[in-house]
């Protein structure tokens, strides 16, 4: 009992960095329409630039930060040179582009910083874990869960409270209405784009200092895919539970299906189990149901 | 863009010279002299090297119909079809390496061929499992069941399962000779090139003539508005399982193909990247056109070879020789802003460019 416990403490503490992932994800499509595929490797790239910046001796905390400014301004970029030009094409061409920025921000990333696992030194968080009761915690899970909620609360205030928030809720809303009340639809997608890029640059920051960092990092980036149709592509409060929800599975097919089988279970059963719930519920716990006329 | 303009003067007197393939004197003798390029200039006069960039466009070229016709033609987005020519290409090193085949089959070398056609459903069978879903979902949730299509079948079956048969461990090593067509043993670049030229022809012939069958008109209604199509009394369903089965079957057969090419096969060979590389060459090639496929193939292959000679020329230095080592990586970045370029400033592909050439010189001097 003791293993499911801790099993699932520590999914709920990874499902917080997948849910960070997330918002910036569903923030895209939300504001933009835009599914976006390129979030594992902008998670790369807010990984390995705030790992530089760490190496060369600045503290963790304005290492963070100097990301999230790289973050935006990336953000800021991507969005006017590659997706300003694609507003109203095809889900196709859409999806594709970002396919393409994946494998260019993937490329640039293993030609600059090689492809060798790379672990945060000195450790940015203490190593001995923590006892609560029986159940044993690694610090580096409570710290990340910690950091990514409070990031979470920052982002959700932002939207409720801040006079931008509002403008990319109306636009997420209906852009019609929003643009004709003088909210620009342009400055909104580049917002959503930089918020993002540094939502996903700090997940990959603390998914970097849990197991090390190196390529497969990115992989999250897929993840973050479950875990959006589980709460629908266009909820952001899905998109927390559906993180979660989705650390948590994955943690418990590794406890308790990785002797079954031949390796690998616990990459393919977010999978897995995303395909066996789009067949029941493709529009996911909170989406909206599209009704198509034609 | 479907009809090119015939030039003034040619009148069709009967429907089947209307349906004809090659409705003018100049057509036919282009395409005959395109098959005299193709079936005796090159492998005549090309060298090793230019072969085994031919093998390889073969290649991309087989597996990339199958993505044409899911995506161009039927609608379907798949993002894992590297999975399907995998389970071609396992299914039939397994039969090759282990079925017990009787002595005069392998002797007249029918072993292969006949494994290749086994393969070929049996990626065609697969791919409709992963095409179950489209019957309830569409657009880009059926995007996820395909790439759950790629890490469940490679990442996961393949690596962890069907790699441990026979204990060979990681990579199913083909021994020479083992790869026989006819009186034939392939192992040499102008034997995979000839085969690499049956394999295509036929398989484009196979889907340009599916394309202007009822099945493919079904198709390219479902792609064109999936609810007036029901409307209309075609079988949504049934035609999309159609429309996976045979992208499978023609999966199958590249990957069956292309293991007469290796030495040995490993999961290594059908990553994700190759997948989304398919997807690539489609659309550069252009969407919903045969040609496109074709067009699309040649430019990434020749595109990446000569980046390739690129960076072998500044070997000396030393980023050049920093890029020659990780040109991998480098690749990967070329194909990504590639696609982003093309889907930007030219979303209508090299077929769409190739058209309007036809029709210019068609129709010249009075173009209007």
């Amino acid at each position: 009992m003791d293993l499911f416990f801790m099993t699932v403490t520590t999914g709920i503490m990874v499902g917080g960095i997948y849910a960070l992932v997330a918002l910036g994800w569903v923030l895209i499509y939300k504001c933009s329409g835009v599914l976006n595929l390129a979030m594992g490797e902008m998670t790369l790239i807010g990984a390995y630039v705030s790992l530089s910046f760490y190496a060369m001796g600045i503290p963790f905390l304005l290492a963070l930060f100097f990301s999230l400014i790289i973050g935006l301004i990336l953000g800021v970029i991507t969005e006017r040179i590659f997706l300003d030009k694609l507003i109203g094409e095809p889900v196709l061409t859409v999806i594709m582009v970002t396919v393409g920025l994946s494998f260019f921000f993937k490329g640039i990333v293993e030609l600059i910083w090689g492809t060798d696992t790379r672990v945060f030194s000195p450790p940015v968080f203490p190593i001995e874990p923590i006892h609560f009761g029986n159940i044993i915690i690694g610090r580096v899970y409570l710290w990340s869960f910690v950091a990514a909620m409070i990031l979470l609360v920052i982002f959700v205030c932002f939207f409720k409270y801040t006079r931008w928030g509002l403008a990319m809720q109306a636009t997420a809303d209906d852009e019609m209405a929003a643009l004709s009340l003088g909210v620009s639809a342009r400055f909104v997608y580049a917002a959503a784009w930089a918020i993002a890029f540094m939502a996903a640059g700090v997940g990959g920051t603390l998914l970097g200092n849990i197991n090390g960092l190196n390529i497969s990092v990115g992989y999250l980036g897929l993840l973050v895919l479950p875990a959006v149709v589980l709460g629908g592509l266009n909820s952001v409060p899905g998109a927390i539970v559906g993180g979660i929800a989705i650390g948590i599975l994955q943690n418990l097919c590794g406890a308790y299906l990785d002797k079954y089988f031949a390796g690998g279970v616990k990459e393919v059963a977010p999978f897995v189990f995303m395909v066996i719930f789009l067949l029941f519920k493709p529009h996911g716990l909170w989406g909206w149901e599209r009704i198509e006329r034609v | 863009m479907s009809t090119t303009w015939l030039p003034c003067g040619v009148y069709h007197q009967d429907y089947k010279h209307d349906q004809g393939w090659w409705q003018t004197k100049f057509i036919k003798t282009k395409m005959i002299l395109l098959f005299v390029v193709l079936f005796i200039v090159i492998p005549v006069f090309a060298d090793s090297y230019s072969l085994s960039v031919c093998n390889q466009i073969g290649y991309t070229i087989l597996g990339a119909l199958g993505v044409q016709l899911l995506i161009g033609f039927c609608g379907q987005i798949t993002l894992g079809h590297a999975a399907f020519l995998a389970v071609g290409a396992y299914t039939s090193t397994l039969l090759i390496l282990d079925f017990p085949w009787p002595k005069f089959m392998m002797d007249f070398g029918i072993a292969y061929p006949i494994s290749i056609l086994i393969a070929a459903f049996a990626a065609g069978l697969w791919s409709v499992l992963f095409g179950l879903p489209c019957a309830r979902v569409k657009g880009f949730y059926l995007i996820l069941t395909t790439m759950a299509a790629q890490f469940i079948t490679v990442d996961f079956l393949i690596t962890g399962y069907v790699s441990q048969i026979g204990g060979r461990g990681q990579a199913f090593s083909l021994p020479p000779g083992t790869i026989k067509v006819g009186p034939w043993i392939i192992d040499s670049d102008i034997k995979v090139y000839f085969m690499m030229l049956v394999l295509v022809t036929g398989c484009v012939i196979m889907v340009a003539n599916l394309i202007r069958s009822r099945i493919g008109r079904a198709w390219i209604a479902i792609r064109d508005n999936d609810i007036s199509a029901e409307v209309m009394g075609i079988n949504v369903i049934k035609y999309k399982f159609s429309a996976f089965f045979v992208a499978g079957f023609i999966g199958g057969i590249a990957g069956a193909f292309w293991i007469s090419n290796l030495a040995a096969i490993s999961p290594e060979h059908f990553p994700w990247f190759w997948s989304l590389w398919l997807v690539g060459v489609i659309l550069i090639g252009g969407v919903g056109s045969i040609h496109g496929t074709i067009f699309g193939s040649i430019f990434m292959v020749v595109v990446m070879e000569v980046l390739q000679l690129t960076v072998m020329g500044f070997v000396d230095t030393s980023w050049g020789e920093r890029l020659f080592t990780d040109f991998l990586f480098l690749k990967e970045a070329a194909f990504g802003l590639a696609i982003c370029v093309f889907m930007i400033f030219e979303p209508k592909g090299l077929a769409y460019r190739w058209w309007q050439m036809k029709n210019y010189f068609n129709l010249w001097p009075f173009s209007y």
